[in-house]
């Protein structure tokens, strides 16, 4: 270990989304030392993907996604001035207890890849959100996809769907993603809607505060009347969605009202939702609850971005989902607070210019209560109802083995998966952890919060021996 | 409250008590199995899954012969659990290797492998070095790193795979009507003449017998009925690879390839109280010496990591005891709960149901750790 | 599955299946089979059923493939390069 070449910084970013570049800026700004790590190969997260190429080879489509990426592109010209020292292509494997991080070239496709050791004094997890799985029958199909899947492809190498696309889920990533591919002339035969029955209402309650912000609601009200004057199908009140083909998908059959009928697919693109990336957050201990209105995992923190670990805090959508322009917000007051934490400037310093982004933060924030309530994702689409559906794709484990050795007494996600194997392949409960947590304490009528999370242990992402042994 | 009367509790649902509770059902007896709430205290998910002789019961012949007769039973065991429960265990018993790195190692080994050969009273201790030559030509679809100075090999010793063992053997106690209590934290044992009180949060239990397998709880939890039996945590780290076909087909201590075709790779021993994390250097040694002895495995990626902590006693040799304060409670703590399911389910199941107490028995009683102290 | 949207400017060759393929440069793995209509890239280890990208981010380890003798590799998270030779995976890597 003291043979290990350790290069120590001050600050620490694992992510170089909206959150992480704000704060690499805001931490520069004060003169820290700063590290920021990113698996991509270029900057800006995933809503901001590929945003320098975009913008210098695909002029006019860089202008068509509008005020937001602009933005987005200043943001990442500020970072990479920032003097922070910026390495894409490194995952993150293995965080030690006193924050000293060893990571590897993400996308070597040989063995002897350098490993790389670095040590914080301040770790900042900007690592985003991820989709909300949606298991459903012949999910692991080729040609079904998340739709952020689809978003991808088109903003890194400008491809489009081919054929016919349907489109399933709720949540407003869905309704952007949907007017995008139909802006780009791609042909979607159905829109499949499982927003909840009356979410409208639930979330109207909190309506009053939520109108100080209504741009949002007028932006997702366009979005849907766009795909309804598209001539689209809509479907909702759906029952069933079930995924067909041999070797790829030909068809979806959707279960309505008793009956189903098949829609001609070559791409499903899914959608229930974003919920937190909490693998690093977890791996390191830190604690989390259970936000039941969006069920998802949040790291539990301060205003700061504190996590329950010392020196360790969050920013971005990887703690409550927010968006880009709050995942800024929180970027810049997790450094400023690093900054202030590591004596650079005094509380009342860091109080002070802290103030415009708590501003920004709360004006924000009107919108977002409503906004959650309204996607709720629906029960029915947390656990599928055809017992058959893999809720563990990695290792093929369906939903009726999860309910069957539940019903042996197994309440503890980790005792569960010594007992299925699910939650043990190489995306280590990225895709299942959240359909186990709902599961189990479906079955124990509790909440997730009682049931708890599969324990994440290192690797955090899958490395080869030989650079665990550091050998060529 | 919920109050349950039953013959037998067995406290502990690690491979032990699961072993005991399966093996009782089997001879007919009512029994209730409470399972603890820490989830960290389980060695029996964290381990190897090896069903081992060579390399055990140094300094006490009779363990030795304990565990030969184990593996000897084992192939039954096995076959009667996976009928009855449908379940694949994975068992095979090809044998067993230690690899051997450079001449110093090598030279222990000799010298180990004889004394163990001179120890055991019966003669029937079969393990035997074998040469770097042998060793490759066992291994014909894996290349043996330049290091490699030959070996042991121990025809009693096989494997398993441990996780599907206990949930075969606690599926199969249910089945036969044993009552499985999970989420229980024992909090109070009251023992009269006739019966046990068992009380944990929710339930209170009454039993003709108690037997306690608890693992590292074992130590507090005997004393609530006159035991002494010290345990203490020993940590084990282990890494597992992705799958791959299978090119090496015997297991070690150190390395083994599961059914399924992943790496399994261990072992580590560290004194570190109660804490299961895994540690960068650990895990780096363990990778380490894996490739020394495997070259090829370098290109494999590892998948998982875990550690789990190892309940042993001051000799690591198990101690079986009867209560003298209050007859009818036993308490029961190994090290190989994985290898000695075969007998825990047979013989020390006979012992506790039937008074049967097995050959040279007193050896396994904790009093030899009083003669060893010295004052 | 997918298509381009206009053409590429510069490409590099690599070899799938033992057939030459003519990608953008820059391209990943996944994305340049994709385009050019491949969409299973292992059977699955456990049984075997056909198996392609999925949330092509990194995520998800769907779209393991071997590349240039080694298996296992996310596609989606590889650059495409000149001679480069990716074979599907079958249940089990040799």
């Amino acid at each position: 270990m003291n043979s290990i070449r350790v290069k120590k910084f001050d600050y620490i970013i694992i992510g170089a989304g909206p959150a992480g570049m704000a704060a690499a800026i805001t931490a520069r700004a004060h003169g820290l030392s700063v590290l920021v790590l990113d698996e991509q190969p270029s900057a800006g997260g995933q809503i901001f993907r590929n945003i320098e190429t975009l913008e210098a080879t695909r002029k006019s489509e860089f202008s068509k996604l509008g005020q937001e990426y602009e933005s987005g592109s200043s943001l990442v010209r500020r970072f990479k001035k920032c003097g922070a020292d910026y390495f894409p292509d490194r995952s993150v494997w293995q965080i030690d207890n006193n924050l000293q991080i060893h990571h590897v070239s993400a996308s070597a496709s040989k063995s002897n890849s350098a490993i790389s050791h670095c040590q914080a004094k301040r770790l900042l997890i900007a690592v985003g959100a991820m989709e909300r799985p949606m298991p459903l029958p012949g999910w692991t199909i080729p040609g079904v996809m998340p739709c952020t899947a689809a978003d991808v492809l088109y903003k890194s190498s400008g491809f489009i769907p081919d054929g016919e696309v349907v489109l399933a889920g709720s949540g407003p990533l869905l309704l952007l993603i949907g007017c995008r591919l139909l802006d780009v002339g791609v042909h979607v035969s159905a829109f499949l809607d499982t927003s909840m029955n009356g979410a409208l209402l639930k979330a109207l309650p909190l309506l009053p505060k939520a109108l100080r912000s209504h741009k949002y609601l007028i932006r997702g009200l366009s979005l849907l009347w766009k795909i309804r004057k598209a001539g689209i199908p809509i479907y909702s009140g759906i029952q069933n969605i079930e995924a067909l083909g041999s070797s790829k998908l030909e068809k979806v059959r959707i279960s309505k009202s008793g009956k189903f009928f098949d829609v001609k697919a070559d791409l499903l693109l899914l959608h229930n939702g974003v919920v937190p990336n909490v693998q690093i957050t977890r791996n390191l201990g830190c604690e989390h609850r259970w936000y039941d209105v969006q069920r998802y995992w949040e790291p539990i923190v301060d205003d700061w971005g504190n996590t329950s670990v010392d020196d360790v805090s969050i920013a971005g959508d990887c703690g409550r989902v927010a968006g880009a322009a709050i995942s800024q917000v929180s970027g810049h007051l997790a450094a400023l607070e690093t900054v202030f934490q590591l004596g650079v400037i005094s509380q009342a310093e860091r109080d002070k210019l802290s103030q415009p982004h708590h501003i920004e933060l709360a004006r924000h924030n009107h919108v977002r209560p409503f906004l959650d309530k309204l996607f709720q994702p629906g029960k029915k689409w947390l656990i599928p109802e055809n017992d058959k559906t893999l809720a563990c794709r990695c290792e093929e484990v369906k939903v009726s083995e999860i309910r069957e050795t539940v019903r042996m007494g197994i309440k503890d996600p980790d005792r569960l998966k010594s007992m299925t194997r699910c939650g043990m392949g190489y995306c280590q409960a990225r895709m299942c952890g959240l359909t186990v947590s709902e599961i189990i304490a479906e079955e124990n009528k509790v909440s997730p919060e009682e049931i708890g999370y599969f324990r994440v242990r290192s690797p955090i992402r899958p490395v080869t021996l030989g650079q665990v042994a550091e050998i060529d | 409250m919920i109050k349950e009367n039953t013959e037998v509790v067995v406290i502990g649902g690690g491979v032990i008590g699961v072993s005991l509770a399966y093996g009782m059902v089997k001879k007919g007896a009512k029994v209730i199995l409470i399972d603890k709430v820490d989830n960290r205290l389980t060695a029996s998910r964290g381990n190897f899954g090896l069903v081992w002789v060579q390399g055990k019961g140094k300094g006490m012949p009779r363990y030795v012969e304990w565990c030969i007769e184990a593996t000897e039973r084992w192939p039954e065991f096995a076959e009667n659990l996976e009928t009855e429960t449908g379940f694949d265990l994975n068992y095979e018993k090809t044998g067993g290797l230690e690899i051997c790195l450079g001449e110093e190692e090598h030279q222990e080994r000799i010298n180990f492998i004889e004394e163990m050969s001179q120890a055991s009273s019966s003669g029937r201790y079969d393990c035997e070095m074998i040469s770097r030559k042998e060793l490759q030509s066992m291994l014909p679809k894996i290349t043996l790193g330049k290091e490699v100075s030959g070996g042991s090999f121990c025809s009693h010793d096989g494997c398993v795979n441990p996780l599907n063992l206990i949930k075969a053997m606690n599926s199969s106690f249910q089945q036969k009507g044993g009552g499985y209590r999970p989420e229980q934290t024992v909090q109070k044992i009251e023992c009269s003449s006739s019966e046990f009180k068992i009380e944990t949060g929710t339930h209170i239990f009454n039993a003709e017998k108690l037997v306690i397998a608890g693992g590292l709880m074992t130590t507090k939890l005997a004393r609530m009925v006159g035991m002494e039996v010290p345990v203490i945590p020993e940590r084990g780290q282990i890494l597992v690879t992705e799958r791959t076909s299978r090119v090496f087909n015997y297991p070690t201590a150190g390395i083994r390839q599961n059914f399924d075709g992943s790496f399994m790779l261990g072992s580590s021993h560290e004194a570190v109280d109660y804490d299961t994390e895994t540690s960068y250097e650990v895990l780096q040694n363990i990778a380490k010496r894996a490739i020394r002895i495997l070259p090829n495995l370098k290109n494999l990626q590892l998948i998982r990591s875990w550690a789990a902590l190892r309940v042993l006693t001051p000799d690591q040799k198990p101690v079986y005891l009867e209560s003298e304060q209050c007859p009818g409670a036993y308490a029961i703590t190994s090290h190989s709960g994985v290898s000695l399911a075969s007998i825990h389910s047979s013989i020390l199941v006979e012992w506790i149901l039937e008074k049967r107490i097995p050959r040279g028995f007193t050896a396994f009683h904790p009093e030899r750790f009083n003669v060893q102290e010295a004052i | 599955m997918f298509k381009k949207q206009y053409e590429s400017h510069e490409t590099v060759s690599i070899i799938f299946e033992g057939k030459k393929l003519d990608v953008e440069k820059g391209l990943t793995v996944a994305s340049a089979l994709l385009v050019s209509g491949n969409t299973v890239f292992r059977s699955s280890v456990v049984s075997g059923e056909p198996r392609g990208p999925y949330c092509m981010m990194g995520v998800c380890f769907e779209c393991l493939i071997e590349i240039d003798g080694i298996p296992n590799q996310r596609a989606c998270m590889i650059p495409v390069r000149d001679a480069m030779k990716i074979k599907r995976q079958q249940k089990n890597k040799e």
